[in-house]
């Protein structure tokens, strides 16, 4: 029974793991951030395929272990089956891995293609500049949604662009085009509930795409501010090391119920960032190659 | 240390040699395999404690550690401040990684088992051998003096990325970077201390690859070689292949920070907000693929040849040939080979041209399947088979058991459109856990329980061996597992204090239950030091083959002499000839004459 004991503390480890990953997902904040983006679906299908995959081949493997430890535990005056190998198990557990793990690895090519090929990008509604640098993200607005030129504007800043700290305002339905860059170490912007990360490069601009198809504010024209609607409050943050404040790059992401209600927003800002004494604007990155 | 004084009249001559000779600057493969396996454990300690104090911060961000927290550099009050954090963090996995697996796998089995399992008198080059150690001692004094210098220790994360690593002042202001406090001396001595790492693994290496190559006994075909030799012959060449490139990289870097040259900063100077990064033409991103093309064959120098020692441990207590001895070689050169072609799993999220990411995507997945066919090949054996729950056995086990999950959770992170959600969160760092502790640590410990006998002559006691075992299966699945679930739920890694984030306020009871059992988890392993420390001077005598095990080292004396083997062993069979019904006892050594009445092998 001693011998038998070791399978069944490790049979109750396993199963505490299972039974971790079967309870997470019905346990609020365990488990993903409620998707907004055009393509997040995608992104949580593709990890429920694999988490299928993975969770049969883990019940598979850990019980065969398990079981093979409990049945053939010591006995004494026994001998082991004299068995080198078999050529058609090796087979059997070479080929059909071999089809899965193709058919996961096809599985997200359109996916992945859709979220970062510059080729295969929407044309943009709302562009947006958005520098990172130590430790916060500065968010650069056009006067129009999308100017003109954008490619030209994601390199020189327009005299009536406006700056702001932290704060990315779009609007549901609207494809929005990010034009990332850092201005010293890397960082990496993530926005969890868009299913969407990427690192900001020095010296390069790196467009960056979505589509928000849910809203969480609406600009209130007595106070000025966005109110959040049902508490739906989606931080931005950023994924890569980027010094003593890493942690603290904390942003917020407003998605407007419409364009027009974005723009009323818009108008409020602008008309109060020129209130304001002008400010020394960042001297903009220009990447020579 | 209970090495035995008796030297038995061999061919070989030679004469009995001083102290410092024998056991401090010794050329015999053994000593200085076991000099590894100290010098590893005592990083083992410091790269734990270092751990510790992460979860510390992680699970309570707004504690404080009274008295303690003073002496902190930079702390804030009795709290450590976010740069020490960045410290720790960053120079618990490099010593982890570069100080503790590394040196464990490779220099302490791979030198003390490699000419014992194939029969030879020692390794091909002695003195190279004892250079590789001792390479690593400026290193071990560089990293740890490197606490101390002004700004502390490296703090940019054990992968050191420009510009947070390598920004520097401009010519003559000094080294002080003004990225972070850590990227100044502490990084410079970081590279510095690896560079020492690098030629030592590398002397090493080129040492295994003659030694296996030329110096097998007769007999000892290579299909005959003990998987833990191939892991290391084929680990050898990973490491002789992939370490030029992280040498080079390390320099470039080493240049960068100390006479201002540019390889890793980009065009723009002074465009960089007031930091002067040189006039410039470099590529932060030419780092991170320099670094990779090292550090993902890394990661299988880091299993591998726990791979290898566990498939011995296993066949041995299973009392079973291994299942699918060739299928087993020719996964861990599949993995191996396929180890070179995905580094860029790395960088999905980098900026690196997507279409390269699919590439790297297709070939990362499909280095899944060399690992599935090791994972069943284990099963077959111990299915049918008749096991023995030593020490060493539990510690294989756990080795397979937790390597599922490992290489199961990689998939997630190799499919481009989920990394990109999950990259960077706590998935990426409950996957590693579980490949680089919960397998590569558990190997380890399955190699230290089983080969003590023939290191030092004792056994290590059992049961405290078992308890030791038991608290460490535990408690490491309580305090990496939970992981996952915060990954999925977004928690970016390296975070000083994610309380900050709404989102993330369900899982910081989930952080506090990981850092208790880190602590629990810590506070096993004293149960091992003690149980080591007592077994090397009172353990009970280790006969030669305690274990009743088929390869060529248990036919040496425990602890075999200077020269190994009284006389050459002829190798007659392959190494797992376990339960021949054939014969009357149930193994049979690869040296032992041939049984009448049994038909020899074909191979």
């Amino acid at each position: 029974m001693q011998q038998k004991g070791w399978s069944i503390f490790f049979g109750v480890v396993l199963l505490g793991e299972f039974l971790l990953f079967a309870v997470a997902p019905f346990v609020k904040g365990w488990w993903l951030p409620d998707n907004v983006s055009s393509f997040g679906g995608e992104v949580d299908y593709l990890y429920y395929v694999i988490l299928g995959f993975t969770g049969f081949f883990f019940v598979l493997t850990e019980v065969l272990l398990v079981w093979a430890m409990y049945r053939f535990a010591w006995l004494p005056n026994t001998k082991s089956q004299y068995i080198e190998g078999n050529h058609r198990l090796e087979l059997l557990w070479t080929i059909v891995p071999a089809g899965i793990l193709l058919f996961i690895a096809f599985a997200q090519i359109n996916a992945w293609e859709k979220i970062k090929y510059q080729a295969r990008m929407p044309e943009p509604d709302l562009v947006l500049g958005v520098t990172a640098r130590q430790w916060d993200w500065s968010m650069r607005y056009a006067d129009e949604a999308k100017p003109e030129n954008f490619r030209a504007w994601a390199e020189i800043p327009a005299i009536d662009d406006i700056y702001l700290p932290d704060e990315l305002h779009c609007w549901k339905g609207g494809n929005v085009k990010i034009y990332l860059k850092t201005q010293d170490v890397l960082h990496s912007l993530f926005l969890p509930q868009l299913r969407l990360k990427q690192d900001a490069l020095p010296g390069k601009t790196i467009p960056v795409w979505f589509q928000a198809t849910e809203a969480n504010v609406r600009f209130n024209e007595e106070t000025g501010k966005c109110d959040l609607s049902d508490n739906k409050e989606w931080e931005i943050a950023c994924a890569e090391l980027c010094g003593g404040g890493h942690y603290r790059m904390r942003g917020l992401l407003y998605v407007h119920e419409s364009k027009e209600d974005y723009l009323k927003w818009f108008k409020h800002a602008q008309a109060e960032a020129r209130s304001r004494q002008p400010e020394k604007k960042p001297t903009p990155v220009v990447a020579k190659d | 240390m209970s090495v035995s004084h008796s030297h038995p009249a061999g061919t070989h001559a030679h004469h009995e040699l001083g102290f410092l000779r024998k056991y401090i600057f010794s050329e015999d493969h053994k000593i200085i395999g076991i000099q590894f396996l100290f010098s590893g454990i005592i990083f083992l300690l410091i790269g734990g404690i270092l751990a510790l104090l992460v979860r510390l911060q992680i699970g309570f961000p707004q504690g404080t550690l009274p008295h303690i927290g003073r002496w902190f550099p930079a702390s804030w009050g009795e709290r450590m401040s976010p740069d020490f954090y960045a410290m720790i963090f960053s120079m618990h996995a490099t010593i982890m990684i570069f100080f503790v697996i590394i040196p464990l796998l490779t220099g302490a089995f791979g030198n003390f088992c490699i000419p014992l399992m194939i029969g030879a008198r020692d390794m091909a080059f002695p003195k190279l051998n004892m250079m590789s150690y001792w390479f690593m001692w400026p290193a071990f004094a560089i990293i740890l003096s490197s606490f101390f210098v002004e700004g502390g220790a490296a703090g940019s994360g054990w992968t050191s990325y420009p510009l947070l690593a390598s920004a520097t002042m401009s010519a003559g202001e000094g080294f002080q970077s003004p990225a972070s406090p850590h990227s100044g001396h502490g990084q410079i001595c970081w590279l510095a201390a690896l560079v020492f790492v690098g030629i030592s693994s590398m002397m090493g290496s080129v040492n295994y690859l003659t030694t296996i190559i030329n110096l097998r006994a007769p007999g000892m075909t290579l299909f005959r070689m003990p998987l833990t030799v191939w892991a290391m012959f084929i680990t050898a060449i990973l490491q002789a292949m992939a370490l030029p490139v992280l040498t080079v990289a390390l320099i470039l870097q080493l240049l960068d920070k100390t006479i201002n040259t540019t390889f890793f900063l980009p065009p723009g100077g002074m465009a960089f907000g007031n930091w002067h990064t040189g006039p410039g033409g470099g590529q932060t991103l030419l780092w991170q693929h320099l670094f990779w093309f090292y550090s993902h064959p890394a990661v299988y120098i880091m299993i591998l040849p726990a791979m290898g020692m566990v498939s011995d441990v296993i066949a041995t207590f299973a009392r079973k040939h291994i299942f699918g001895y060739k299928p087993m070689v020719l996964a861990i050169a599949g993995i191996a080979g396929l180890g070179f072609i995905v580094w860029g799993h790395h960088m999905f999220q980098s900026g690196m041209d997507p279409r390269l990411g699919t590439g790297f995507m297709i070939a990362t997945i499909m280095i899944a399947l060399p690992s599935a066919v090791k994972t069943f090949n284990w099963l077959g054996t111990i299915w049918g088979g008749n096991i023995q729950y030593t020490t060493a056995m539990l510690n294989a086990l756990a080795f397979v058991a937790m390597f599922v999950i490992g290489g199961l959770s990689g998939i997630f992170m190799a499919a481009t459109p989920v990394d990109v959600y999950i990259h960077d969160t706590y998935f990426i760092v409950a996957h590693l856990h579980y490949v680089l502790f919960m397998s590569s640590i558990f190997g380890i410990f399955s190699g230290i329980y089983y080969w003590f006998p023939k290191m030092f002559g004792r056994l290590m006691n059992e049961k405290w061996g078992k308890v030791h075992f038991a608290m460490t299966f535990l408690f490491s699945n309580c305090t990496f597992f939970p992981m996952h679930i915060i990954g999925v739920a977004g928690h970016p890694r390296r975070y000083y204090d994610s309380t900050l984030y709404h989102y993330l306020d369900k899982v910081q009871p989930l952080n506090q239950f990981m850092t208790i059992s880190a602590i629990l988890l810590g506070l096993g392993q004293i149960i091992f030091l003690i149980n080591f420390l007592w077994s090397l001077f009172r353990g009970a005598k280790a006969g030669a083959n305690p274990w009743h095990s088929n390869t060529l080292e248990w036919t040496a004396p425990s602890p075999p002499p200077h020269g190994n083997f009284e006389e050459t062993p002829i190798v007659r069979r392959g190494p797992y000839e376990y339960g021949n019904p054939d014969i009357e006892e149930d193994y049979l050594p690869q040296a032992s004459p041939q049984p009448s009445g049994v038909p020899a092998p074909a191979h």
